[in-house]
């Protein structure tokens, strides 16, 4: 594989729910270490956007392809590919019947064979790098939502992938949490991280997104660096989402 | 703090499990077994001919319908995760399979299918009884925890997969590691009310020459003709399994829901 190739790559993708047109005709590149921040009102596509470079939803045309491998050929092992992209949910999604520290040896465990000290001492290395070394032996149901979803990161970091992806991360939470999981997905940007970022939090895009992708009714009106974007007055209804939201 | 709700399935037929909320004296659960306890105790000593034969009599039959409960009870488990799988599978042979089990053993009194399955299994392999009993149970049974085990798979937020399968779990392995595990807790109250309601439906296979408690009282009332006083015990001795058990099982349904606790 070429250097310059993307990392991940969708060529004329289409989605729809019944007669909902999802995502229409999306091609979009993007390269390792980018922070794509994706924006959008409700309902223009942006989540459905995210869950399929996953295959968490499945898509009717077009073709993705995650650091060269194509999500849908059949010689493809779909789980393989997913080990390389950690995902970070809304409602954060930890396994309830597992303790912070187990959520996060599961995988490294199961899925990469991984000795259970080893993936136990990488887990605490995580979870002292969210900030919640000292709830590791705490249910999901004894956290917080901001401390929830610091451990659903470091979850899906403890698989070691080469892209994340945020779906609304901080659109459950309080608003004096959002701050303390702005800062780890800050920090994990600053290191270089691949991220895609589904997100209405206008400052963190400013901050740490490369590229700003406006989305409205299933397709990618716009894709500019924050600058650019920010400036703009082009788009009449860019300017209309930007006024609602800030 | 979190506002995820943990599922519950409702509890149908049965004896009701006790909830956490109702200790006390107070409670029927309390008043049902100290009454119980102390009428199969008061009643061979203030009146030991016949009370004291038969309850020297029936015991061999509780043994019995210990067995052929526990024995159906497994099997059922193993025929309801099967089954509920099944119902779930995305293989549409897998699913009809498994679908019209279910449709035909819930369409059938379980008498019927007890004298069924017991002349039928007769006429190709001779079992014996005891065993015929268990496998008719077995069968009924294996629907209704079927059904059960279903629910408590769907019950469980779609979330919790997704996050698996976005690790790089397949779907087994999702189901293994993550679903049923979470499930079981969930399912628990139902199955163990299956297993009460199961206990109480053995004593259908007394009709079938398996010498279960009823069948065991029936030979005595026949011999005696102490009908009305053996039937007591009888009910007194179902009744006092079926609490204990209930109770039991309000007590694993409290430890397995370690992790639901703040």
């Amino acid at each position: 594989m070429n250097a310059v190739d993307p990392i991940i790559r969708l060529r004329a993708v289409n989605k729809s729910f019944g007669a909902f047109q999802a995502l229409c005709n999306i091609n979009l590149d993007i390269h390792a270490g980018e922070k794509i921040v994706i924006i959008g009102p409700s309902g223009s596509g942006k989540s459905t956007l995210l869950r399929s470079i996953n295959r968490l939803e499945t898509i009717d045309s077009g073709s993705i392809c995650i650091d060269g491998h194509d999500l849908y050929a059949p010689t493809e092992n779909i789980n393989t590919i997913r080990m390389e992209v950690g995902m970070v949910f809304q409602n954060f999604n930890l396994f309830r019947h597992k303790t912070a520290l187990q959520n996060l040896t599961l995988a490294p465990i199961k899925l990469k064979n991984q000795p259970p000290a080893q993936a136990e001492e990488k887990a605490r290395a995580l979870l002292a790098k969210v900030g919640m070394s000292d709830r590791s032996e705490h249910y999901p149901v004894q956290l917080s939502g901001g401390q929830q979803q610091r451990v659903a990161i470091a979850r899906a970091l403890a698989m070691e992938p080469k892209i994340m992806l945020f779906d609304e991360p901080t659109s459950a939470l309080d608003p004096e949490m959002i701050n303390e999981v702005l800062e780890v997905m800050t920090t994990l940007a600053r290191e270089g991280m691949t991220m895609v970022v589904v997100t209405h939090e206008m400052g963190f895009a400013r901050e740490v997104a490369d590229r700003i992708l406006f989305m409205d009714q299933g397709k990618i009106i716009s894709d500019h660096p924050p600058k650019v974007f920010f400036n703009s007055s082009g788009n009449p209804r860019i300017q209309l989402f930007l006024q609602q939201i800030l | 703090m979190n506002e995820q709700k943990s599922s519950q399935i409702e509890v149908g037929d049965g004896a009701a499990i006790p909830r956490r909320d109702d200790r006390g004296l107070v409670s029927a659960w309390w008043i049902a077994l100290t009454g119980a306890v102390s009428l199969l105790i008061l009643l061979p000593l203030l009146k030991p001919d016949p009370y004291l034969a038969i309850v020297r009599f029936i015991p061999d039959g509780v043994v019995i319908t210990f067995k052929v409960t526990v024995s159906s009870i497994i099997l059922a488990i193993i025929i309801g995760l099967l089954t509920g799988l099944g119902r779930i599978s995305r293989n549409r042979i897998i699913n009809l399979i498994a679908s019209l089990y279910v449709e035909v053993v819930r369409g059938i009194p379980l008498l019927v299918q007890l004298f069924y399955i017991y002349f039928a299994l007769g006429r190709i392999v001779r079992v014996p009884d005891i065993a015929a009993a268990i496998i008719a149970m077995a069968f009924c049974y294996g629907a209704y925890m079927g059904e059960v085990i279903r629910a408590g798979i769907k019950s469980i937020d779609r979330g919790q997969s997704e996050a698996s399968r976005s690790l790089g779990f397949s779907r087994h392995q999702t189901m293994m590691y993550i679903v049923l595990p979470q499930a079981w807790r969930t399912i628990l109250p139902p199955v163990g009310n299956e297993f009460i309601a199961l206990l109480k439906d053995t004593s259908l296979v007394s009709i079938l020459a398996v010498s279960d408690i009823l069948r065991r009282g029936r030979e005595y009332a026949a011999e005696s003709f102490n009908y009305f006083e053996t039937y007591t015990i009888i009910a007194l001795v179902y009744l006092l399994i079926t609490l204990i058990l209930s109770k039991g099982i309000s007590i694993m349904e409290y430890r397995l829901s370690h992790y639901e606790r703040r």
